[in-house]
């Protein structure tokens, strides 16, 4: 009896274990590879590829390189530095300057590298700032912020920066649609749909110098602009915008945008709209918007403000844009490096529309139109359509492309990148990202002939990837190596600030343009002091001009007297060396201002103006030389209307020998 | 007949009352959820009387899905449920004082009811969870629907759901066994089994292999100079010749060379019946693939890490362009599994 119970007793042991091993086991990365060899650069040796990686809410642009992950250098954009000087001292502060002063910090999402003939040439790297709409372009011979323009008729510059197969043109988008600047903006919000437009600004690019300038706008529906992409190739001459919130709500989108099955990638035809400038179809409409420069030459910023910009619109001027139906609330809007496939990444599609030029093309001009939106003319969907990847995964964000006719595809919900076959549609492949990955770079993904080898995710979520660090982690990113025809994970890497988007390019390219020192000879800063013998202070009314220089290891000249409290002082330092790396900093004590940082033939200034009376030092603050910490000087505040003269000198002013030591 | 029952069942009961009194306060029933983004899972728990877990992340994803909102205060259940258990609880332990069959006959009855009830009832508002979604939402799959399992596993988007008892569950049932035991005590009607041992075995394997087979049959990852060869004990370093033994049951082999793979068989028929074989491929060390769907070589300069010398393509080009390159043979699994 007892042993029939027992039995039973058993029998139901042995079902309940068994139902345990009902949850499925991950079939997972099986054998992991030898992914230390692929990321390992040795001490003494370069990386292959250097990364401009956007700092998102960092306001800054980072260089990281590929395949070590190691950050080399975050280059000040869009966001004060106090550990560069950048926006602290005189001769920087002018490139953060905006119509609405100075603006000290700005988010900073995507990175385009200027191209020559579809391929990254290496000249320069163009960066957006969102909140305060503006495009910088970066030099890379100096890895410095060059010049910053404002984009009047603008909000949420999100759709942005994003360039043409030559550099012709920089092209932004608006996020956020408002009133024109010279309409009437007091109006209520629920007037959106009467009232707000989208703008997309086209920045041309001097071929020479890089000079950027506004060449025209095209004021369009109020929807949100979110990401762009130029044609290239057969396709050059049209660029390509995602758009979303064409419910054209102004509350809670979060519902309200997401209720079309579709939403659309604007088409526009720039090479047309140019026409049209050129035939003075423009409306000259007045703004204020400044343009900010940095000369290399003069070590000085200079800043204007712009009046007036040209704008198109897209109402009355009919063939320059077409909206193309794409599911849902699209993101990414990608072109393939033929030129001939457009790829919509639909937010919340389980789809991906792969359009066709070709067939867009044939559907304007046989005009299989399905209506218009906002007087733009509505493309059919099937007649664009190439085809769709069925079922890839969720979310698609971005997709960008490889040289061997692949796409791959971010998937934020999820979190995976997806390899698909552009002519077949069919999936390849597919890895996890950890977690939830945002957009991916695949070096030179976007140009005609991508170079391919490495893709990187960045990432969203951390969690637990790294050692905690408290609540708040740094974005995660993964390197993959896509050379075979599955992906394979081969680094982990953390981020700074929040990366959106990067763009890669072979180190070479850029390596052989550094620029390692300033020749003093050709420093052209007002307040330049090309030699120690120069070096003097020098008092004009309430200002008082002290043009020092710095030089291993010393400040000429490093006593100064007879500055009065009332007085604003400015620190010209040039560092006279012309050696490479061997910078200076200076900084002096409780100045409400960060330090200067100044490369061997710079000069940068700090405005002081002293808070009491007293005995100020002031030191160099970059470790130059073996006796870096004998690099110091005094600066004697005096009250307001002593009559202490004014004196500067180095070496000179010893103490006075006292009638006991004689 | 007596109308008396024996001491065992009254123990049984007794014990029925008390684990049924502990799982009116532990979690009876839990849904875990496991995505990508949420490595440290999450998970809902269904007490006596109510929701617990991380409701308030889960009702803030479910949001995305126009999925109602959890709160107790919708659930009449979570008002009664203790009372319910209570009343079982009571009514075992009056059986064993009164020491009645009849009313354990009937609180038996009665209790396997209730069970079914429960879970008509929980599969009732899971499908109504599940379907009644907001037409508003921000996130619309079209044809998809997100109700969660009675029991088991299903994947809904980019959630894995695992719907599976609880402490409180397991007690639940627990005392529902005893119950049955005390049953089958009192009624005899496993002495009519006695004559037939083989069927009660039988019936017990097959359920058994049923439910065993819920063990998912794929290949497990293994883990560079990390793993150890289950024949040798040599650390598995090299990816080209890495292999796997995944047996019925489910449990994992690993090894570094194929020739220790084909040792350990020998040495343990009885584990590895049935069992399935992963060889990695040689050229593209990231996949352990079925022997069937592979082609062998073996030769001196193939130089595996413990000597066998085979090497696996799936690829039959590949196999054939080594065998020359390599003045390796092409061999077959049945050749080498001798």
């Amino acid at each position: 009896m007892k042993n029939n119970i027992l039995k039973v007793a058993i029998g139901g042991l042995i079902a309940v274990s068994a139902l345990q091993s009902c949850k499925p086991k991950n079939a997972g990365n099986a054998v992991s590879n030898d992914a230390a060899s692929k990321v390992y650069v040795a001490p003494g040796k370069y990386d292959e590829i250097y990364t401009f990686v956007s700092g998102g809410f960092s306001g800054q642009m980072s260089v990281y390189g590929i395949p070590s992950g190691r950050l080399l250098r975050v280059i000040p954009v869009f966001s004060v530095d106090p550990e560069k000087g950048y926006g602290y001292s005189e001769e920087t502060k002018p490139m953060l300057n905006t119509s609405h002063g100075m603006v000290p910090w700005d988010d900073l999402h995507h990175v385009q590298l200027s191209k020559t003939d579809g391929e990254a040439d290496g000249r320069w790297v163009f960066a957006n700032a969102n909140n305060t709409p503006r495009v910088a372009r970066i030099d890379l011979k100096t890895f410095r912020t060059a010049e910053i323009i404002e984009l009047p008729n603008s909000a949420g510059n999100h759709s942005s920066p994003f360039i043409t197969q030559n550099t012709e043109y920089v092209v932004a988008g608006t996020r956020f649609s408002v009133p024109p600047d010279d309409a009437n903006g007091d109006v209520p919000i629920n007037t959106y749909k009467q009232n707000f437009k989208g703008t997309l600004s086209f920045i041309s690019v001097a071929k020479e110098d890089g000079k950027m300038d506004i060449s025209f706008q095209i004021q369009c529906p109020g929807v949100n602009f979110d990401l762009s992409r130029a044609g290239k190739g057969k396709s050059h001459g049209w660029f390509f915008f995602s758009c979303y919130n064409t419910e054209q709500a102004n509350t809670l989108l979060e519902v309200n945008a997401s209720q079309r099955d579709k939403d659309f990638i604007m088409a526009v035809n720039w090479k047309k709209a140019e026409e049209y400038l050129k035939a003075g179809k423009g409306r000259k409409q007045s703004v204020k918007y400044a343009h900010n420069s940095y000369s290399d030459v003069t070590h000085t910023a200079t800043s204007e403000i712009r009046t007036e910009v040209t704008v198109l619109d897209s109402k009355e001027l009919k063939d320059i844009c077409y909206m193309i139906p794409c599911p849902k609330s699209p993101h990414g809007c990608d072109v393939d490096p033929t030129g001939e496939y457009i790829v919509g990444s639909g937010k919340l599609a389980a789809l991906i529309p792969v359009f066709s030029f070709d067939k867009i093309q044939a559907a304007i001009a046989s005009k299989a139109y399905d209506g218009e939106y906002d007087g733009i003319p509505v493309i059919k969907y099937e007649s664009a359509l190439y085809g769709e990847v069925k079922k890839p995964g969720l979310g698609p964000l971005h997709t960008e492309f490889d040289a061997n006719g692949n796409a791959y595809t971010s998937f934020f919900v999820s979190s995976e990148v997806v390899k698909w076959n552009i002519k077949d549609l069919k999936v390849l492949d597919r890895v996890p990202t950890y977690y939830s990955v945002g957009h991916l770079c695949v070096i030179g993904g976007d140009t005609k002939t991508p170079y391919g080898k490495y893709l990187i995710a960045y990432n969203k979520i951390t969690k637990d990837r790294y050692l905690p660090t408290g609540p708040e982690l740094s974005q995660s990113a993964q390197l993959f190596d896509i050379s075979g025809d599955k992906m394979k994970l081969i680094l982990d890497f953390p981020t700074i600030g929040e990366p959106h988007y990067a763009q890669g390019i072979l180190a070479d390219i850029v390596r052989k343009n550094q620029v390692k020192i300033f020749k003093i000879e050709e420093n052209k800063n007002p307040y330049v002091t090309k030699g120690e013998g120069e070096s003097k202070v020098v008092r004009q009314g309430n200002k008082v001009h002290v043009y020092m220089t710095c030089v291993r290891s010393h400040f000429s000249p490093d006593n100064i007297e007879g500055v009065k409290m009332g007085d604003e002082v400015y620190f010209h330092v040039t560092n006279l060396e012309q050696d490479w790396d061997v910078p200076h900093g200076f900084a002096i004590k409780g100045a409400p201002t960060g330090e200067l940082l100044i490369m061997p033939g710079e000069t940068q200034t700090l405005k002081w103006t002293p808070d009491k009376v007293g005995m100020m030092p002031f030191y160099c603050t970059d470790f130059c030389s073996a006796l870096h910490q004998e690099m110091q000087g005094y600066i004697r505040i005096s009250p307001a209307g002593s009559n202490v003269p004014l004196m500067f000198s180095v070496g000179k002013n010893q103490p006075k020998e006292t009638a006991t030591t004689k | 007949m007596n109308n008396k029952i024996s001491g065992l069942s009254k123990t049984l009961l007794i014990l029925s009352t008390i684990l049924l009194g502990i799982s009116m306060y532990v979690p009876i029933w839990s849904i875990s959820l496991d995505a990508p983004q949420y490595p440290e899972g999450l998970s809902l728990t269904i007490s006596a009387n109510g929701i617990g877990g991380d409701v308030d992340i889960i009702n803030g994803l479910n949001h995305y899905i126009g999925m109602k909102k959890l709160d107790n205060a919708d659930f009449i259940e979570f008002s009664i449920l203790r009372y319910i258990i209570a009343f079982y609880a009571l009514f075992a332990l009056i059986a064993a004082l009164l020491s009645s069959k009849k009313i354990l006959y009937t609180l038996f009855t009665l209790f396997v009811i209730f069970g079914v009830v429960a879970m008509v009832d929980f599969w009732r508002w899971e499908y109504n969870y599940g379907h009644d979604l907001n037409p508003d939402a921000a996130i619309i799959v079209p044809g998809m629907a997100y109700q969660p399992p009675l029991i088991g596993f299903k994947q809904l988007l980019n959630f894995g759901a695992y719907s599976i008892p609880a402490i409180g569950g397991w007690l639940f049932i627990s005392s529902g066994v005893l119950m049955l035991i005390a049953v089958l005590k009192e009624t005899n009607i496993l002495s009519k089994f006695k004559k037939n041992k083989a069927a009660s075995l039988l019936s017990l394997l097959a359920i058994s292999t049923v439910l065993s087979s819920c063990a998912s049959k794929g290949p497990e990852a293994i883990n560079l100079n990390k793993d150890n060869c289950n024949n040798c004990k040599m650390t598995i370093a090299d990816a080209r010749f890495a292999c796997e033994l995944v047996t019925e049951k489910g449990r994992v082999y690993k090894f570094d060379d194929m020739a220790c793979m084909v040792a350990f068989k020998k040495e343990n028929t009885d584990k590895v019946n049935n069992a399935l074989i992963f060889v990695s491929d040689y050229v593209k060390p990231n996949l352990l693939k079925s022997v069937d769907a592979l082609t062998f070589i073996v030769g001196e300069n193939v130089g595996s890490p413990m000597g066998g010398n085979y090497a696996g393509f799936s690829n039959k080009d590949s196999a054939t362009f080594y065998e020359s390159n390599l003045s390796a043979k092409i061999i077959t699994w049945n050749s080498i599994n001798q």
